[in-house]
Formats: structure tokens, C-alpha cells, sequence
């Protein structure tokens, strides 16, 4: 089949050497050895590529990248897989999906374009945002007098999320308001769009390229008529798939992309000394999106740094860091379970009474896991999202000395 | 062609809703051919995706017809149901889904009359967001 050939090639899945490093440390293959990355490319040099699109292990894949940190042919097996996902789906597979498909629909819902959100009810009135109209109109006028308005705020899927998943205890739109105040005390008046779409992230990593296409040119549309020159999310994979996927699916944005924790090393550290919480250790989950695809890993850590915490290292991190579990709300299954309890025990382990997380479908998966109450007493240990940390941290400092 | 009628999806329970249907039935009453019951074993059974998805796929409106408080034939099945229900109507809310085009209501298996009506009364206002 010449589209498998085309994917071997563009994916370098014949530098292959069959070493099995990939096998070695992907965590699915940890716990179904029926699972090989390895044997998954090999096959389709064999010729096989036809047979492994129709076998249900294609969709077990996380696209952590994992494998590929350690490849020493520098194999992109996650894109790898994408391809090959993509090329199943248009043969006429369904692919798996968790949760009965709801969010995968509101994602392909928002490809309609005469969609009209409701979705900015979280925006509370201590928040200071400049609307798209306002945006608009500065784009034509000129500066207006809120400040640094050419920059947006793109907020991802938290207000959907938070429907779904704060019964778990999640930060849902919490983060996206801790965003905003925290913007806010850095001078910064974000826009924020009324009717974003999903960015599309799990859509083209699930093989729904139609659908990604139809989303990332609405998205493209609606932020270039803002004017704006940056954008900033607080979501890995908002940041991934805007300043990587979007040039290459449909053309440049011409803005730059950034994710909070880079403006906030920026800006935070050395010039702040903040204090929160009463956490003696805290410890630190590398989003894959964040540290293996963007190179994002010290940022982070000089936040948590100034905020007055004692960072311990778990024994997998950085570039080794472990998956969450569990990707693009995709095949969801006792696997997946035992990958993120394996993490949080790792996590328990440094002794942190605090799992700082930067994603927050690593806090959703996480919270998940310790839904089990045996396991939640077990390892015990609290969860919270980055940029609510430095929220809370600013407030507490607020009334003292001013920065 | 356009389409100028309404689609409206009724998912009815396997013991009271689909039953007030076939009581409707028995009984001769007509309601508009554009209702689309789909029957599940009970309305504790569906999920968002399924409500999300009839919506995905052009239903003016979706009505959840169930059974009466306290005689859910699983006992809890339909307090399953008002939670689902909820958490699919905020989902809706965010997409732009006005409240009204998704709702839960309630018919006992006997109810022929009450069932044609309680459709028919849904469908109509179907119409009515469809031009709007």
C-alpha cells in the first residue's frame, strides 16, 4: 500500500534497527506485551501495514513519545501512529474512545461554523479580559487603553472539562481563572475569544484529520482578526498543536505561542519571592506535550522554585518522565489505570505531599485514578494545576509589598 | 430541497415510555411522523455521547421519556437518568443548545394519550426553533 510506504518515509520508520528500546520503556507494553512498538514497525516494513490498521492495539498507543527519546534512529513513532490512525479511519474504522464518544462529539460539533458558545461564564467579574470586539476595534483604531491587549488568551476545553470531570475532584475552569488573574497581575489584559474551538489536539492524534482541518482553520480565522501578536494557553497540547500542527495542517498564524509557565519563569523568577500552601515537598509531572514534544521541561521548575517549594525529582522525569496514562481520550481500559497508579505511587515515593501538574488532562486522569477510595488513602497525595499555585501565591501576597 | 420540518428524537424507556407508545398504538393515535423514538432499556443506560451525538447528526430537539419517579422498573434507574441529563444539558448550554431543545419527562407504561401529547407538544415547539 503506498500510503503505508509514504508514512515509513516521512515518519524515518526505516532507520528502524530493531533494537526494542522502543518496546522497553513504552509503558503499554509494560502491561500488554501483546504491544511492541517494535514489532508494531516492523510489521509494517514486512508488509503488513495493511493487517495493523485493522487490529485494535493501533488505538493503545499514547503518542507520549517515550519511545522515541530513546530511539537512536530518531524513529517518530508517535506521528507514526497518527498517520497510520488517520489512514484507518478513512478505511472505514472507528477507532476506540472513552467515555462514550461525548467528547470527541462536542469536538467534531465545534467544526460546525455558525456555532454560538456559551462558554465564557467563567470569566467572574475581577477578571480583566478584552472581548474580540474590542480587539477588533483596536486592530483598526489603533491602541486603545487597555493594556497589552495583542495578546489572547486561548483557553482550550477547561469550561467542557469542568462539566465532566469536577465531580473527580479536577480543577476545571478554576486554571483558566487563575490564568486570567495571574495575567492580570503581570499587567496583561488577555483577549479572549467567545467562540474558540477546541485547538483539535485529539481529533488529529485519533486520525480525524477532516475534522482537526475544519477546527484549526476556524481557530486560525478567528485569532489573526484579533491582530494580536501572541498567544498564550495553559494547556500542553493548545501549545503544541498551535505553534507546530497548525503550520504544518493550514498555514502559519504569524503569532507566537507560548505556554503560561514560560511567560511566568520570565516574569516570576527573581523579580518574586512568593509563599503558598503549607507543602513542604512538592513534586513535578512532565506533560508530554510540554516537556518530550516542546523541549518545555526547566520553566516549570523554576516557577515551582519561586513559589517557595522544595521540588523533589520522581525517579522518571524529564525527558523520562511518565505518561499520564492515558491520550486523546482514547481507549481507556485497566492498562491505562495501572500506568497512572504505577505514577502516582512513583510520586508518593519522593515524599511530596504535592503533585504539581501543568495539563490538566494529567490532573483529570490522575484524579480518576484516585476516585478509588482504597487507593486515595493509600497514596494520599494532593493534586493541583501550576497556574492556580502561582494564583494562590499572588493573592497571598497581595496587601503586602507590591511587586 | 430544504428540509422545513423538525427532527425530533424521543429516547423512551424499554418499560414505561416505549410502553405508553404501544398503548398509543393500540389505540389508533397518530403522532408526527418526524418523532424518531429510539427505545433503550432505561434511561439510566444512555451517556452524553449518545444525547450529544443525535444533536451532532441534526436533531432539532431530544426528549428523554421515562419512568415515573419512584416506579423506575430498576428502581434508580431514572435518577441515573436526571444526572446524565444535567451534565448533558450544561455541555449542550456551552455548545449553544437553548435548554428547551433537550429535556427529561416522565409517562407511565398505560398512557397512550399522555404520550402522543407529550410528543406532539415537543415537536410543535420544535418547529418553532427551527424558524427561528
Amino acid at each position: 500500500m503506498e500510503a503505508i510506504q509514504q508514512i515509513i518515509k516521512s515518519t524515518k520508520a526505516y532507520y528502524c534497527l530493531e533494537c526494542g528500546k522502543c518496546t522497553s520503556v513504552c509503558p503499554i507494553s509494560r502491561r500488554e506485551p501483546a504491544y511492541s512498538p517494535r514489532l508494531t514497525v516492523e510489521r509494517a516494513m514486512w508488509g503488513e501495514g495493511e493487517e495493523l490498521l485493522t487490529d485494535a492495539l493501533l488505538w493503545s498507543c499514547l503518542t507520549c513519545q517515550h519511545c522515541s527519546e530513546r530511539c537512536p534512529s530518531d524513529v517518530y513513532y508517535a506521528e507514526f501512529i497518527r498517520d497510520l490512525r488517520a489512514l484507518a479511519r478513512g478505511a472505514g474504522e472507528q477507532g476506540l474512545c472513552s467515555h462514550g464518544e461525548a467528547i470527541q462529539t462536542w469536538m467534531r460539533m465545534m467544526a460546525s461554523p455558525d456555532l454560538k458558545q456559551n462558554r465564557l461564564k467563567w470569566l467572574d467579574e475581577d477578571l480583566k479580559v478584552c472581548t474580540l470586539q474590542q480587539a477588533l476595534r483596536q486592530a483598526q483604531e489603533g491602541p486603545q487603553d487597555t493594556a497589552n491587549s495583542d495578546i489572547v488568551y486561548f483557553v482550550g476545553c477547561l469550561p467542557y472539562y469542568d462539566v465532566l470531570f469536577t465531580k473527580i475532584g479536577a480543577q476545571g475552569v478554576e486554571i483558566a481563572q487563575s490564568a486570567v488573574r495571574v495575567l492580570n497581575r503581570l499587567g496583561i489584559e488577555p483577549i479572549i475569544l467567545e467562540n474558540e474551538r477546541c485547538c483539535g489536539h485529539d481529533l488529529l492524534w485519533e486520525g480525524d484529520v477532516t475534522n482537526f482541518r475544519k477546527l484549526a482553520e476556524l481557530n486560525v480565522a478567528m485569532l489573526q482578526a484579533t491582530g494580536a501578536k501572541r498567544i498564550i494557553t495553559a494547556c500542553p497540547e493548545c501549545y503544541r498543536t498551535l505553534s507546530v500542527d497548525y503550520p504544518e495542517y493550514v498555514g502559519s498564524l504569524g503569532m507566537e505561542v507560548v505556554h503560561i509557565s514560560q511567560l511566568l519563569a520570565e516574569r516570576l523568577v527573581g523579580s518574586w519571592k512568593l509563599e503558598v500552601g503549607s507543602w513542604k515537598k512538592v513534586t513535578y509531572q512532565d506533560p508530554c506535550r510540554l516537556g518530550r514534544f516542546m523541549g518545555v521541561y526547566e520553566e516549570p521548575r523554576q516557577v515551582i522554585s519561586a513559589l517557595g517549594l522544595e521540588l523533589v525529582e520522581m525517579n522518571h522525569s524529564g525527558k523520562n518522565a511518565l505518561c499520564c496514562g492515558t491520550n486523546c481520550w482514547t481507549n481507556c481500559g485497566a492498562i491505562n489505570k495501572q500506568i497512572q497508579v504505577d505514577r502516582l505511587r512513583e510520586a508518593r515515593a519522593t515524599g511530596a505531599e504535592l503533585l504539581v501538574t501543568a495539563c490538566a488532562k494529567c490532573q483529570i486522569h490522575f484524579k480518576c485514578a484516585l476516585d478509588d477510595a482504597r487507593l486515595d488513602q493509600e497514596i494520599g497525595i494532593e493534586i493541583r494545576d501550576l497556574v492556580t499555585l502561582v494564583d494562590a501565591a499572588l493573592a497571598q501576597e497581595e496587601g503586602g509589598s507590591k511587586a | 430541497m430544504a428540509e422545513t420540518e423538525p427532527r425530533v428524537v424521543v429516547f423512551t424507556c424499554n418499560w414505561s415510555a416505549y410502553g405508553a407508545l404501544e398503548t398509543a398504538g393500540s389505540q389508533r393515535l397518530a403522532y408526527p411522523a418526524n418523532v424518531r423514538p429510539i427505545r433503550v432499556i432505561c434511561l439510566g443506560r444512555l451517556h452524553p455521547g449518545l444525547i450529544l451525538k443525535a444533536f451532532e447528526l441534526g436533531a432539532d430537539g431530544v426528549l428523554l421519556l421515562g419512568c415515573p419517579p419512584g416506579e423506575c422498573y430498576y428502581e434508580f434507574g431514572n435518577e441515573r437518568a436526571e444526572e446524565l441529563f444535567k451534565e448533558t444539558r450544561a455541555i449542550a448550554h456551552l455548545l449553544g443548545i437553548e435548554d428547551e431543545r433537550l429535556m427529561l419527562d416522565w409517562v407511565g407504561a398505560g398512557e397512550g394519550e399522555a404520550f402522543v401529547q407529550k410528543v406532539t407538544e415537543f415537536y410543535r415547539q420544535a418547529t418553532c426553533w427551527r424558524d427561528l
